[in-house]
């Protein structure tokens, strides 16, 4: 089983059922991601950290945008089965420990956020031989480099004193979720053939 | 590929050369993966040691703790490693961070080891080393692994070794950028936010130190190597000659000899610190020239020792 995508067309382009798949995944997790930060976000912004969100949500939305219109789309009918458990998974999930409940939210939000922008590497799947022109290719090196960037409110948020006192409640969640976007991530990329690192 | 357990965290580690002979331990920089020791591995079994080679916490195949690593969890990783090794001595190295890593080693558990060789290393963040720091890792952070490399490249290898390369930087940097990840690597590096100075320490360590510095190193220069020799009284301290931070990458044949030698020679009963200072040979095999008597080695240009 191959660490990479491929085998590449001659012209250097990612099979198309291995796009469809790969892009049906970061659509829904981005997507998901780009719900729940629209969910969180006022009408009007009242404190400086939340313009975070606002720009949070737009990314998300971007990413979105970008892979509807870059990926090279065929019929897949495993992926309506697939799609369900996917958007099953990103659902809200209480934080053990914490009884604020918009505290849990924000930490459960957070803990998906970075379990996704850290967990999820796209670029890295791509094999030398890939066609740097291309519009997927190009899709999934823009996507691993926003997700370091906005990786960042998120670990600025689970790292800040604010929660020192809840960081053992903040650690499991955030375990917990990164086993779980890995585990999905894992099982889509040996459904196409590629062998991703352990978790 | 055999794992260490460490808590929770799985550590990552290899084992070459013959069962029960004399080992070298030897720790990755910031940026590295074990896979990097290769030449030192060959080098070092050929010399008839065992070499322990492993993947810190956050890096390559070993666990990535996902908000916070702390120096303490590596040298705990360090010490399972060397317990895997048996009662024989045991030689520990380390470049830069592994460095430091190594250092804080040789402070708790120094009587488990039989030579401590700390290359392009630190005992305390200098202002300048501070500021490079905190720039590397806002690097890090708006341009990802890749930008960090591109920062790391140039400052730490020499025309020589870049310019065959210039052509191919890509494919030097895509196994460091694939076996690393953006935010493993900032734990790394924030795990100084809370760093204390270990020079006031340094003494503890009794262990015979063979210190290694490039010539031209300006990440980390003389002078920060200079207070491991003054402190760790048992030292001596080498140049290497036309060498940058990264020498070990650079110049691993070398490297590897100097650090065969001075174990050969700490077992042999023949090495003795002094806290003396030499100058590396050019070629493997090459002899140490004393830095010339009288001569301030802390300068750039010859310039005479202030008597005291």
């Amino acid at each position: 089983m191959s660490g990479f995508l491929g085998p590449v067309a001659p012209d250097g382009r990612i099979p198309p059922y291995q796009q469809t798949k790969v892009a049906a995944f970061l659509i829904s997790a981005h997507g998901a991601l780009a719900r729940q930060f629209a969910f969180m976000l006022p009408a009007r912004l009242d404190a400086a950290w939340q313009t975070e969100l606002n720009a949070q949500f737009y990314r998300e939305t971007e990413i979105v945008s970008l892979l509807l219109r870059a990926t090279s789309w065929v019929v897949d009918p495993s992926l309506g089965y697939m799609f369900a458990s996917w958007e099953s998974a990103w659902l809200p999930a209480p934080v053990e420990g914490i009884a604020d409940p918009r505290l849990a939210q924000m930490i459960h939000l957070a803990a998906l956020a970075h379990a996704v922008h850290a967990g999820i590497r796209p670029a890295a799947l791509l094999p030398i031989e890939a066609n740097a022109q291309d519009p997927f290719v190009m899709a999934l090196r823009r996507i691993e480099f926003e997700s370091g960037r906005l990786l960042q409110a998120q670990i600025l948020f689970l790292k800040s004193t604010d929660l020192a006192p809840h960081r053992d409640a903040v650690s499991a969640a955030l375990a917990q979720r990164h086993a779980g976007v890995r585990k999905l991530w894992r099982e889509l990329l040996e459904s196409i053939g590629i062998g991703a690192p352990p978790a | 590929m055999p794992f260490l357990s460490h808590g929770s965290y799985r550590i990552r580690y290899e084992l070459d050369g013959p069962t029960g002979a004399p080992a070298y331990v030897l720790v990755n920089g910031l940026t590295q993966y074990s896979e990097l020791w290769g030449t030192y591995r060959e080098a070092l079994s050929a010399r008839g040691f065992r070499v322990a080679t492993f993947d810190l916490l956050g890096q390559g195949a070993s666990d990535k703790p996902r908000l916070f690593i702390s120096q303490d969890d590596q040298v705990a990783a360090l010490r399972l490693l060397i317990d895997e090794l048996g009662d024989g001595p045991v030689f520990l190295s380390g470049i830069s961070f592994g460095g430091l890593i190594a250092l804080r080693y040789a402070i708790e558990h120094g009587k488990r080891l039989a030579g401590l060789v700390p290359m392009s290393c630190f005992a305390e963040l200098s202002p300048q080393l501070l500021l490079l720091g905190n720039a590397l890792r806002t690097g890090l952070i708006l341009g990802g692994t890749s930008y960090l490399q591109d920062l790391l490249l140039p400052m730490n290898l020499s025309d020589q070794w870049l310019k065959p390369l210039l052509d191919k930087l890509d494919s030097v940097k895509r196994q460091g950028w694939l076996v690393n990840d953006v935010y493993a690597l900032q734990n790394l590096m924030e795990s100084f936010l809370d760093f204390q100075p270990l020079t006031p320490h340094l003494s503890a360590i009794a262990v015979p130190t063979m210190i290694l510095n490039g010539e031209f190193d300006f990440l980390t220069p003389r002078g920060l190597h200079e207070t491991l020799r003054v402190e760790i009284q048992n030292s001596s301290l080498v140049i290497i000659p036309r060498a940058y931070h990264a020498f070990t990458l650079e110049k691993g044949t070398l490297t590897a000899d100097l650090l065969a030698r001075f174990a050969e020679d700490v077992l042999a009963g023949r090495w003795q610190g002094n806290q003396a200072v030499w100058v590396a040979s050019d070629q493997p095999g090459g002899e140490l020239t004393p830095f010339p008597a009288g001569y301030d080695h802390l300068r750039a240009i010859p310039v005479k020792r202030a008597l005291p």
